[in-house]
């Protein structure tokens, strides 16, 4: 039997993986390593795994993902600068804008200072905690103004950090959704979350959008990405916008996702 | 030119080197995380010294190096050092003898560690030099923090060197345990191994690493050197330049221009 090892913490160990543990337990022999109760040691580790698969992004578990791969060849799946780059979200600006990836404009500025344009989103500048997009909104003049709160207590008090980082708002009728996962790409656009909390509610899959998925594979190309959710938001003038990567994409809401993602693990080992 | 300078301060170093490269007849703007703002008005100058390794800082120079405006010291070889996993990594890739590392939560750090694995060094992950370090000498001394993970690496005990390279230049001092560079230190001759260490860095690095400086420490039982932080851009205030003979702020600023120069 071919052994996987999940990099986990307790918060996706409790409430993600259910079902997908259920299969994978049944297909391959499963060791879970969760960054609360693991002790990372640096001259220990014999890792026996034929691959790993990452479903958290503490400072812990991308050490650990550091480790795996500086000291062995076992694939990780996501992997290091995957993982680093979707959590530092200027950087994955940098870094897709660079590639050619159509982000919104951008900056990261001392929060008192505005940013160079009216409408904008300030989002956390590293998404590395286990919380959902919390918006509130900014009422001032006729401008579209949003936070998203975890930005907010970044700067005031719990990082503080001192900058906020600025997306410039995209208004879209539709946001969409594409799950990288490995070569499949699949394709949804749901009501945008900002104005409609429950995404879910108004999620459909469409069609396969060619623009959308060479971007989608563009993406995992220059993150190092084999497992992923992006957001696109579309312009009034049909331009799409790339303005967020996900590396911990919850595939629970994919029809059969934890038998994708888990057959996608076993069939990598394979490769 | 017009030259920026990334810098926490605008004193010490930061202001002497200004003054260098103002000396020679170039325009120079000292950016602070004050005034820092990363996007497109930052591309008005033709380069940039990366004298503070703060995180926005290191943003700041990514996004200059993306719109092919050079920074000096390389960003990225600025950040492998800041983050402590990096640099950890990068010394062992090089060849160079590292404490043992260990992470986890408080709990898990009370439940697995040894009463041997003591003395212990608690660090900030992302943090150079000495700020946030602190001797742990037993498992009561760890921080209560909930479930934040902790950095600890393994005190060695030995002859705590700091050591500054400018190219071929080293000049190495003997220093209290856990200190800064701006303590009292003794200036000895650089012993060959601590040289070779430098030498190994520079190669590795090749043009990207002109300056910086070491903390190394000789262990008392087996003699063997271990490399315990390095940095991009020290203040340089061990060198005594009446000993040495020359001013830190001038070299490196005729350094960083050359180095500007060839890219």
């Amino acid at each position: 039997m071919k052994k996987i090892g999940i990099i986990i913490d307790e918060y996706h160990l409790k409430y993600k993986v259910d079902e997908f543990l259920k299969y994978l337990n049944s297909k391959a022999d499963v060791k879970i390593y969760i960054e609360e109760s693991f002790l990372l040691n640096s001259s220990e580790h014999r890792f026996n795994e034929d691959i790993f698969f990452v479903k958290a992004k503490g400072d812990l578990i991308l050490s650990l993902v550091k480790l795996i791969e500086e000291e062995s060849t076992i694939p990780v799946i996501n992997s290091y600068k995957g993982t680093y780059l979707s959590i530092n979200r200027y950087l994955n600006s940098i870094t897709l804008k660079t590639a050619g990836l159509p982000v919104p404009e951008f900056s990261l500025n001392p929060k008192d200072f505005d940013p160079p344009f009216n409408d904008y989103i300030i989002k956390n500048i590293i998404d590395q905690d286990n919380y959902a997009f919390s918006p509130v909104i900014i009422k001032e003049s006729e401008y579209t103004r949003v936070a998203d709160k975890r930005a907010l207590d970044e700067v005031n008090g719990i990082k503080n950090y001192g900058y906020f980082y600025y997306q410039k708002f995209i208004d879209s009728e539709w946001e969409y959704k594409l799950y990288g996962i490995g070569e499949e790409i699949l394709c949804y656009k749901q009501l945008p979350v900002l104005f409609n909390p429950n995404k879910i509610e108004s999620r459909r899959k469409i069609p396969e959008n060619k623009e959308l998925i060479e971007y989608a594979y563009k993406v995992m190309e220059v993150m190092n990405l084999k497992l992923t959710s992006m957001d696109f938001l579309q312009s009034k003038d049909n331009h799409f916008y790339l303005t967020d990567v996900n590396c911990t994409p919850n595939f629970n809401y994919i029809k059969n996702g934890h038998k994708i993602v888990a057959d996608f693990l076993l069939n990598e080992i394979k490769n | 030119m017009k030259i920026g300078i990334l810098s926490k301060r605008t004193r010490m170093l930061t202001e002497k080197i200004k003054l260098c490269l103002e000396n020679k007849g170039h325009q120079v703007t000292i950016f602070t995380l004050k005034d820092l703002i990363i996007n497109e008005n930052l591309l008005n100058n033709d380069f940039y010294i990366l004298k503070s390794k703060s995180l926005f800082f290191i943003y700041a120079g990514y996004f200059l190096e993306a719109n092919n405006i050079s920074v000096v010291p390389n960003p990225r070889i600025s950040y492998s050092q800041k983050n402590r996993v990096h640099s950890n990594f990068l010394m062992k890739k090089i060849g160079f003898l590292r404490p043992n590392i260990f992470m986890g939560t408080q709990k898990t750090l009370r439940e697995k560690l040894e009463t041997e694995d003591f003395p212990l060094i608690l660090k900030p992950i992302m943090g150079s030099g000495s700020r946030g370090v602190k001797k742990i000498n037993s498992l009561h001394e760890l921080p209560a923090n909930n479930n934040e993970i902790l950095y600890l690496e393994n005190f060695v005990e030995g002859i705590h060197y700091n050591v500054y390279f400018i190219e071929n230049y080293i000049c190495t001092l003997i220093k209290p345990p856990l200190s800064n560079e701006h303590v009292p230190m003794d200036r000895i001759e650089t012993p060959k191994d601590i040289e070779d260490i430098i030498k190994k860095w520079r190669f590795y690095h090749k043009d990207n690493s002109l300056f910086g400086h070491f903390d190394i420490v000789r262990e008392n039982n087996s003699s063997k050197l271990y490399c315990v932080d390095v940095g991009s851009f020290p203040e340089f205030s061990g060198i005594n330049p009446q000993v040495e003979g020359f001013y830190p702020a001038e070299i490196i600023s005729n350094l960083i221009l050359r180095q500007i120069g060839k890219i």
